[in-house]
């Protein structure tokens, strides 16, 4: 029995929110306590904006992937997307075009790569899991016949700018993430289109009924998906100052992982955007919780996946009750 | 209810994390020597974390080691330098995931006044000028590995043996010097009839191997560039019967082509010494955080294994073996 509930405005989705911080704020104050036992720092301003700067490629994919989960589909592409911004960009960089026209270009693409994912899923009614899986493999194909499978490196320092200025003493990659999910938060609860969203992955029929024009709604929401994934490779090309045709592999698991602890429902329809920024800097403390804490890595990768298992279990916590 | 669940759940999370063995001691020692190798899910680095295990036991340094989980990269490896600094190390050792992609991670070792020691791929110098930072190397020179091969070959066999080499990742440095170093050695005494990419890949090699054996039936020699390529090569050649007729060489000496060199079945494999640059690493960055003199480039050679010295070379391995 799914109702298509207004975001926001229902209690549930607060106490869910409320228990979401909560978690975050208890893994937070584990590890400050676990980092200090071992002599080691973790509660520092230092390392909260290296978590912060760690995440925010992971954070700005999964805004897009947000969207598309909470229309009821998935996008398994944007990690060859991230891939394939790098190695397009920086050929363009290489090549001599400016930066800021370099980042607009590559938006657009990755923009234009989501759409057209968006185009099959919704007018072609094929099920996004298995565009997204086409698309995943063909753009990743594309970033390696692009340079030949190499790398490009040897970037213009203007490139990195983009991430490593500071405005106020604040990176500015910091303020990016803050702003742009401030802007989708906004869209998500204010606009029409937001509204619609919600309603087609709640009941798309009756979203149907109402008059909404679902197919071209579900297309610009994959066009979202691109978008954020390109934003996030520029992010991540201008941390590197290098591009590597594999870059973004397994970042769409890492966003879906973020969206899911978040709160936002694979069944489309529920949840909170905002909470998908705490879904990846609780992955983000994760990591860097682990490392600083030496834990062999392949334990960290067990740790991380039960968080995921653990996050959606006490969501689901309240609907096991009323059975 | 939901209290409980969530005290459950954080109790779940936090047990995971106390139980897993963290390797973290409570007295912090002196030194703390952060190595990063490429991942740790193959012999060859599990053989160069354990060199240096033993030698940072010897000296009396904690080691912290960490690596991308699956996948080498640029972007894994610059978090884990950040938060390896975060953790207060002395110094670090890495082994790149390429030879351009650690413009960033090097730029935080400088400000934080952490030394770096590169093992086994080289930084390229273009990089080191861009941050302005001298970086020691110890490594292997792989062309000089693969021209020993290509040297044993010229020596073993008759002037215009029909040869087939098995090349790495298309662009990627190493595979390139593997193949040059084996081709310039071979060319003008070897006849070369056929050459393919298999991508480092046992499966590969073998489907490779196939084609190149039914377009070239009378095929004697192949030189794969690396030991997994020369499994899969293997197979292929035993599937065609051609075993007394096709010899192989490989590259890395994995323990499994070891076996297959003593049991006759492979005519040899290249061995590198990663067990050597992890002692290396260890002991000059602890020379450099006591402001001691430090090595700035060793070469930590490459030998060809045969049946004559396969024995030597497996019990000389065996030490650093988990």
């Amino acid at each position: 029995m799914k109702n298509a509930k207004n975001q926001g405005a229902s209690k549930n989705i607060d106490i869910q929110s409320l228990s979401l911080y909560i978690g975050a704020i208890l893994i937070f104050v584990v590890f400050t306590g676990l980092c200090s036992a071992f002599g080691k720092s973790f509660c520092t301003l230092g390392n909260m904006k290296n978590i912060i700067n760690q995440s925010a490629v992971i954070a700005v994919i999964a805004i897009g992937q947000s969207i598309i989960i909470l229309t009821g589909g998935i996008d398994l592409s944007v990690g060859s997307i991230v891939g394939f911004v790098g190695i397009f960009g920086g050929l363009l960089l290489k090549s001599g075009v400016p930066v800021t026209l370099v980042v607009l270009i590559v938006v657009v693409t990755g923009c234009l790569i989501g759409i057209i994912n968006g185009v099959f899923v919704s007018y072609g009614k094929v099920p996004s899991f298995i565009v997204t899986l086409g698309s995943m493999q063909i753009v990743r194909g594309l970033t390696m016949v692009l340079n030949h499978g190499r790398p490009v490196s040897g970037f213009p320092s203007e490139l990195r700018m983009i991430v490593n200025t500071k405005v106020m003493g604040i990176p500015i990659s910091i303020i990016y993430v803050f702003l742009l999910y401030a802007i989708m938060i906004t869209v998500m609860k204010k606009t029409r289109l937001g509204r619609w969203i919600y309603a087609i992955g709640g009941n798309a029929n009756a979203a149907k009924l109402a008059g909404i024009k679902i197919n071209k709604i579900e297309m610009i929401a994959y066009g979202f998906g691109g978008l954020f994934a390109s934003i996030g490779g520029i992010f991540l090309l201008s941390r590197l100052a290098y591009a590597d045709p594999n870059a973004g592999s397994g970042y769409e698991l890492d966003a879906i992982a973020a969206v899911v602890i978040g709160g936002i429902a694979l069944s489309g329809g529920k949840g909170n955007i905002g909470n998908t920024l705490v879904g990846a800097l609780i992955l983000g403390m994760l990591k860097c919780g682990l490392q600083i804490l030496n834990v062999p890595v392949y334990f960290q990768t067990i740790i991380i996946g039960m968080t995921i298992i653990a996050a959606v279990f006490l969501d689901k916590a309240k609907e096991r009750k009323a059975e | 209810m939901k209290k409980i669940l969530n005290t459950l759940a954080v109790l779940t999370l936090t047990t995971g994390m106390i139980c897993c063995p963290s390797e973290a001691k409570a007295a912090k020692k002196d030194i703390v020597i952060g190595f990063v190798p490429m991942t740790m899910n193959n012999e060859y680095f599990i053989t160069m974390v354990n060199g240096a295990k033993q030698k940072a036991k010897e000296m009396g340094v904690q080691l912290d080691v960490q690596a991308a989980d699956q996948h080498a990269s640029a972007a894994a490896q610059l978090t884990i330098v950040e938060n390896m600094i975060t953790a207060g190390v002395d110094g670090i050792c890495i082994v790149p995931s390429s030879s351009e992609g650690l413009v960033s991670a090097l730029e935080r070792c400088k400000s934080a006044n952490v030394p770096v020691i590169n093992l086994d791929t080289k930084i390229n110098e273009s990089v080191l000028k861009e941050v302005g930072l001298d970086v020691p190397f110890f490594g292997t020179d792989n062309y000089a590995g693969a021209a020993a091969a290509g040297n044993y070959a010229v020596a073993n066999f008759p002037k215009g043996t029909k040869t087939a080499i098995l090349t790495g990742i298309e662009g990627q440095q190493n595979a390139a010097d593997r193949r040059n170093g084996f081709y310039d050695t071979v060319k003008s005494k070897l006849n070369i009839v056929a050459e393919q990419s298999a991508n480092w890949e046992v499966d590969q090699g073998y489907t490779a191997t196939q084609n190149i054996l039914s377009a070239n039936p009378d095929l004697q020699l192949i030189f794969a560039s690396n030991d997994g390529m020369a499994i899969g090569a293997l197979r292929a050649v035993e599937e065609a019967e051609l075993q007394d007729q096709v010899q192989i060489i490989g590259f890395d000496a994995i323990s499994e082509a070891l076996e297959l060199v003593d049991r006759n079945e492979m005519l040899g494999t290249v061995a590198q010494y990663p067990a050597e640059m992890g002692i290396l690493g260890v002991e000059n960055v602890v020379n450099a955080i006591n402001g001691k003199p430090v090595e700035l480039s060793i070469d930590t050679g490459a030998k060809l294994i045969t049946k004559k010295n396969v024995q030597q070379h497996k019990d000389y391995s065996k030490q650093f073996a988990d």
